[in-house]
């Protein structure tokens, strides 16, 4: 195989095809010309460049035309436009149409070197960079299969050993030793938690849980997300506040699912909590949505960080220390919360708390 | 007194199945083990068993399943409670697409995720038995 760059030239005027190709001699590039924009793209087509220089003023086929077609063709070509009537105007239409870069005419040797250079690093960025997208959705997919079996496996075997060891020992263990083995369970499980987590982020395309949809009511799945949340909550003396018209009209919605995301937000909430602090949701409906607020009169997020605390994999580092937090519990509510046709959205305050607004279509009455 | 009852393990992960296995035993139940699905078939066609414990992600892929259909089939080990044990639901779910999480082998199963605490294995494996038992008496 050969790896050099291919360079195709397209130009009328025989006097800058050669000096072109003089110009790129010596460096290892394989250098094509073409004498009009109908042969330039045959040669394109055979060849498959890297970078097409492309002189705008040509008779036949116009530059603009010939770049428009490359574009259209494989848009990971690199075009540069060569012009001897260089005008903002020309130039703001190749680069819309495509161009990468623009040359005006009459150019230095080093000029036309260096743009060609940075063309063929453009060219492998954008080479690479839809490479390594493959490679990560490849991954993506693999993801669960390689994580289950080559990280679950074995720590799922190491839990079932000690969960029998623990009924065996009872008795022969000192107190000591038994909260060492506890630690050891509790490790584990945190592990194994993790991994299902991060399973749950990568291997899950969560918008197809709406093949699942049904008419769902929101009042219940909140009440049953507290009840699961509840816990942590009592452990950590936080109070939790309702305040939920029970009338709302029902949404199109998966129940389990957005139980999690709602979970995933009071616990949040909880975990950024000071001990003695509450935490208020709300749920009503306005026209045709149904909104919820969670707010905490927890730490806060520093403002910086607000844009990202609903993007992929973020993990907060200022505030307090956190047990438990995977940087992803928000990240899965969101998507989770844009299955159901809704959205999210977080306002907060140092040192003052933070609010969850989600808002999800109700379901239309009939008649 | 109730006879012991006899169990079978199918699972190809030898550390995972001592874990399972010394909780039964304690339980005084009878356990055989198979590492392999096809061993496992031979066990259940040589030897009545009152319950079956099943891995699903065995070998290269889901070769559990495998087994699962075959009791499908047959008359006979179609009437043994069944219960899964699977190293994650969600796989489950692709692997019969447009099921419910939860596919139905057999008459009687049941679903646990790896790893599975010791009161909920002893309460599901008890509970099959006994489900299983009282189908049969009520055919009979």
């Amino acid at each position: 195989m050969d790896y050099r760059p291919k360079i195709i030239i397209i130009d009328d005027e025989e006097v800058v095809l050669d000096s072109c190709t003089q110009i790129l001699e010596g460096s290892d590039y394989i250098v094509r010309t073409a004498e009009d924009g109908t042969l330039g793209l045959k040669l394109v087509q055979e060849l498959q460049p890297d970078l097409v220089c492309i002189d705008l003023k040509m008779p036949g086929i116009t530059g603009i035309e010939v770049l428009e077609k490359i574009t259209e063709s494989n848009p990971t070509i690199v075009s540069i436009v060569i012009t001897g009537y260089a005008t903002v105007t020309s130039a703001v239409e190749a680069m819309k149409k495509g161009a990468y870069d623009f040359l005006p005419k009459p150019f230095t040797p080093d000029e036309f070197r260096l743009i060609t250079k940075r063309g063929l690093e453009r060219r492998r960025l954008m080479l690479e960079t839809i490479a390594l997208r493959k490679e990560k959705e490849l991954l993506r997919e693999n993801f669960a299969a390689i994580v289950s079996h080559e990280l679950k496996s074995p720590l799922g075997a190491i839990q079932q050993n000690l969960f029998a060891l623990s009924a065996e020992l009872s008795g022969v263990l000192n107190e000591n030793q038994q909260s060492r083995f506890e630690r050891m369970k509790s490790r584990i499980e945190d592990l194994i938690k993790l991994i299902n987590s991060w399973l749950r982020v990568m291997s899950i395309d969560i918008a197809k849980i709406n093949e699942n949809f049904s008419p769902i009511l929101l009042p219940t799945v909140i009440s049953k997300s507290i009840e699961i949340i509840e816990p942590q909550a009592i452990r950590k003396d936080i109070q939790i506040i309702t305040s939920i018209d029970e009338s709302m009209d029902p949404i199109e919605g998966e129940e389990v699912s957005f139980e999690e995301a709602l979970v995933n937000i009071i616990g949040n909430g909880i975990k950024y909590s000071y001990p003695g602090g509450k935490i208020s949701i709300k749920a009503k409906q306005v026209d045709e949505h149904i909104l919820i607020t969670i707010s905490d009169t927890g730490v806060g997020i520093p403002k910086e960080e607000l844009p990202y605390v609903l993007v992929d994999f973020f993990r907060g580092k200022s505030g307090m220390e956190i047990e438990d937090s995977h940087g992803l519990g928000l990240t899965i509510s969101r998507r989770i919360i844009e299955a159901h046709k809704g959205t999210i959205s977080v306002e907060s305050k140092q040192g003052e708390g933070t609010t969850f607004y989600i808002s999800v279509p109700a379901l239309k009455k009939k008649g | 007194m109730d006879q012991q009852k006899k169990l079978l393990i199918i699972d190809d992960d030898p550390d995972f199945v001592e874990g399972i296995k010394s909780i039964l035993d304690a339980a005084n139940y009878s356990v055989d083990v198979a590492y392999n699905p096809k061993t496992g078939l031979q066990a259940l066609q040589s030897k009545i068993y009152d319950l079956l414990l099943l891995d699903i992600m065995m070998g290269r892929g889901a070769e559990g399943i495998m087994i699962a259909r075959k009791l499908r089939k047959d008359a006979k080990l179609r009437e043994m409670p069944v219960l899964i044990i699977t190293g994650i639901r969600e796989q489950m779910a692709f692997l019969f697409p447009g099921e419910p999480v939860h596919p139905r082998f057999v008459a009687v199963d049941e679903l646990v995720e790896k790893p599975v605490e010791p009161t909920l294995l002893l309460e599901k494996v008890s509970t099959l038995i006994k489900t299983a038992e009282a189908r049969k008496t009520k055919a009979e």
